[in-house]
């Protein structure tokens, strides 16, 4: 006889208005929130650099997680900063797949918990299995297994932290690395002066339309309740769940450690990332649309990577941006229409902000 | 590498103990009901057989030719209700053995397999399960690497994957092959070995042709194989870290305790398949399957399913006054080194048997060889000569006739007192 698999059912965090950012007069900067789970499955002392996004995304989604909870983790730089035999940061189970394997070692996994409760070997109720994975995992190298493992509808959460490089190897580019970020593999010259020539792939809507009975949700470390939120819901969801998200990188995109947080909401608010949610069950995109519209270079200027962009690139990106804005339903303001003009721009280190800029080039 | 990662205050203890897997009522009836029949089936059967005594939790699939047939069985059992496994249709082989790798590290019994540039897709994978200790089965029905694309069998897919850490044992009939992934799952659950296993069958020669095989009582089976009890699962229950990046200077300890396993499954396999005897009545050699080698001046090594013609050649051949016998191994890792050496001890010439191909290799030849003559080198007293004979590529049948031909190159051997060369191809000399 068939034993039943009993699923847990995390509850979510009150959101009002945090969830997402607002705008600076309406509490843009608040995003603590005290009745946040004591227990931390990604605990203090592993090796991340200071200001590490991706440490940021692991902390708020294994909190959301809890401790009924098993964890897979591809090769990647959270793999090498993280785990050092006899010491790893990890109060649940964890463990180390190939840089392929994210897809497929965590289907694995939930294959393994479903058959065993199914039969009497293991009491439940089902763990929490997550797996997450770098981008150059998710989009590049697994991307096959990822995309088996959402077409079979194992139930459980596939993440991807997209540092937008391969950053354990050196920072070399991935197919997440935007137009004109410079990496090890696309560094600017006299023949190639922006750099990365080509636009991103887009993994989250791929695995969206891809896989639509899946729930899809993509975020960013700028809004920790939305991302623990979809992180829950994602877990909830009963079968594959994907969660795409932005994990800026001190060291591969060369800004000021504090502004990690900063970097994620910017990035939203400038239209290059777009926060958003697949329902499965009504087949729709839900889109975060952002208080803030700003120019491109609001974000661009802040990253060393982006500084030795000429005018002409900057302009590129805000075209590319206002049509991300169009996609998600808003209007372009006619001031980021117009910098679509490079005579708007300068050379992008000669620009000024009010924010900490990086006055350095490249990576 | 595995760890254990024990965390202060919250993971002490003994690890959590998994509980035997029920069966499905249908299940039950139809292995009763099989219980002390004889059936025909071939060895994909064979397997799927065995797999489903084992009661498997997780079957991870990917199709190629010829040990799909494996997968197809067990698809089946599952359709009709008689197993209840998760089924995997994995996107390609390296996320079929991932999946049963993530499968097997959670404590629940893993089964996969392959044939060909399947065995080779999936390559990474191999050294990473021996490495983590996770003691999952793969079937192998062999088969030719491409090019040119060639279904036939040939040894080299299997034989190329022989240093990454697994249990390799190579079967020569149905029941063989029924009884092997019984025995290998026993070894490599045991916790001083905790290795994953490879239980391989010539494609077509044993996967695609029926033998009789001995079906058991489920009872027979849970006594000889208990319940799969990892000692470190990742279960939430006692957290554990595996596979955390370790620093230089911890390479070797960790190196020589994976080598050390496969040393110690020596002994394991010794002690498994004489309780496999107890048990189920069928008395396997430990590793090397003597035939006629008492008295034989020369000696063929082989392994698999060309096994067969060779024992009826050396008959033949013994009928003509040849003093011929055969060793067949029926492990090549942990390779027999001593049960070889006492095998062929007195024997003047020995020929192995090469139905793969290790392009450049010492020998010219091909793969077997190379462990074989180091285990002849290492003899105490007189050694044999030794060559080879690549024969059977491809899926080629080896006929009686070829093997007349390489008792005939040993036998000129023995006379001049050295071999012509280390590696003949059989059929395209004199």
């Amino acid at each position: 006889m068939a034993f039943e698999v009993h699923r847990q059912h995390l509850p979510l965090f009150e959101d009002d208005g945090r969830a997402a950012a607002t705008d600076d007069e309406h509490g843009r900067d608040r995003h603590y929130l005290p009745e946040l789970p004591a227990e931390d499955p990604y605990a203090a002392g592993h090796r991340t650099c200071a200001g590490c996004g991706p440490a940021i995304q692991y902390r708020w989604v294994l909190k959301a997680a809890g401790g009924d909870t098993v964890v897979a983790g591809p090769t990647g730089c959270m793999y090498v900063a993280n785990s050092t035999y006899l010491c790893t940061p990890y109060t649940v189970p964890w463990a180390h797949t190939p840089i392929a394997s994210g897809g497929s070692f965590t289907s694995g996994m939930a294959a393994g918990y479903e058959a065993m409760i199914r039969k009497g070997r293991y009491p439940g109720p089902f763990p929490n299995i997550v797996v997450m994975a770098g981008d150059g995992s998710a989009s590049d190298i697994g991307l096959g297994s990822i995309s088996g493992a959402l077409y079979r509808n194992h139930d459980a959460l596939f993440v991807c932290y997209d540092n937008e490089c391969y950053a354990n190897t050196g920072i070399q580019v991935s197919p997440t690395t935007p137009y004109a970020g410079m990496t090890t593999f696309t560094p600017f010259g006299k023949a190639i002066p922006e750099g990365k020539k080509l636009p991103p792939k887009n993994l989250a809507k791929m695995m969206a339309e891809g896989h639509p009975h899946c729930y899809v949700a993509t975020t960013t470390v700028g809004y920790p309740v939305d991302l623990m939120n979809k992180t829950r819901k994602g877990l909830n969801h009963v079968g594959a769940a994907f969660l795409h998200c932005y994990t800026p990188c001190q060291k591969g995109w060369v800004y000021q450690t504090s502004m990690t947080v900063e970097l994620g909401r910017r990035v939203v608010e400038s239209g290059l990332w777009a926060v958003w949610e697949y329902d499965p069950e009504e087949r729709k995109y839900h889109y975060f649309h952002p208080p803030v519209q700003r120019p491109v270079t609001d974000y661009l200027a802040m990253q060393g990577r982006f500084g030795h962009m000429l005018p002409e690139h900057v302009a590129n990106m805000q075209v590319a941006a206002n049509q991300n804005w169009q996609d998600i339903g808003m209007d372009v303001p006619q001031n980021l229409r117009d910098l679509e003009d490079p005579e708007r721009h300068r050379r992008l280190k000669e620009e000024e902000y009010s924010m900490p800029l990086n006055r350095g080039v490249g990576a | 590498m595995t760890s254990v990662h024990v965390d202060h205050g919250l993971t002490s203890g003994a690890p959590p103990r998994l509980a035997p897997a029920v069966r499905t009522p249908d299940g039950e009836k139809f292995l009763n009901g099989m219980a002390g029949t004889r059936i025909r089936q071939n060895g994909c059967a064979a397997a799927a057989y065995a797999a489903l005594y084992a009661n498997v939790d997780v079957i991870t699939a990917y199709p190629i030719r010829p040990y799909t047939a494996i997968m197809m069985n067990l698809a089946q059992f599952i359709a009709d209700g008689i197993l209840d496994a998760e089924y995997i249709h994995a996107d390609g082989e390296h996320s079929q053995f991932s999946a049963a790798f993530g499968a097997g590290s959670c404590g629940a019994r893993a089964y996969t397999g392959s044939s060909g540039v399947g065995v080779t897709y999936g390559y990474e994978m191999y050294s990473i399960i021996s490495g983590a200790r996770i003691p999952i089965q793969m079937a192998i029905a062999d088969r030719t690497l491409d090019p040119p694309g060639d279904f036939g069998s040939e040894h080299t897919d299997a034989l190329c994957t022989r240093d990454m850490g697994w249990l390799l044992g190579w079967a020569a009939t149905p029941q063989e092959v029924f009884d092997k992934s019984l025995i290998a799952y026993a070894i490599g659950e045991d916790p001083r070995v905790l290795l994953p296993q490879m239980v391989v069958q010539d494609g077509y020669f044993v996967s695609h042709i029926a033998g009789e095989v001995e079906m058991p009582a489920i009872g027979q089976v849970e006594s000889f194989l208990p319940p799969y009890q990892l000692p470190f699962p990742l279960d939430p229950r006692r957290p554990v870290s595996h596979g955390p990046q370790i620093h230089p200077e911890q390479g070797p300890p960790l190196q020589l305790e994976r080598a050390r396993a496969m040393e110690d499954a020596l002994g394991v396999i010794r002690e498994k398949t004489d309780e496999f005897a107890q048990v189920f009545g069928r008395k396997y050699p430990h590793f090397v399957e003597s035939y006629k080698l008492d008295d034989a001046e020369i000696a063929i090594v082989i392994s698999g399913g060309h096994s067969v013609t060779c024992r009826a050649a050396v008959d033949r051949l013994r009928a003509a006054g040849v003093r011929i016998g055969m060793a067949r191994l029926l492990w090549i890792r942990p390779f027999p080194t001593s049960d070889l050496q006492e095998a062929l001890r007195g024997v003047k010439a020995v020929g192995v048997v090469e139905t793969n191909l290790g392009l450049g290799g010492a020998s010219y030849g091909g793969i077997l060889s190379l462990d074989v003559t180091t285990a002849l080198y290492q003899m105490d007293g007189e050694r044999p000569l030794a060559t080879s004979f690549m024969a059977g590529l491809g899926g080629e049948t080896v006929p009686m006739s070829e093997f007349e031909w390489m008792a005939g190159k040993l036998g000129q051997a023995v006379a001049r007192g050295r071999v012509e060369k280390a590696a003949h191809w059989v059929g395209f000399e004199d």
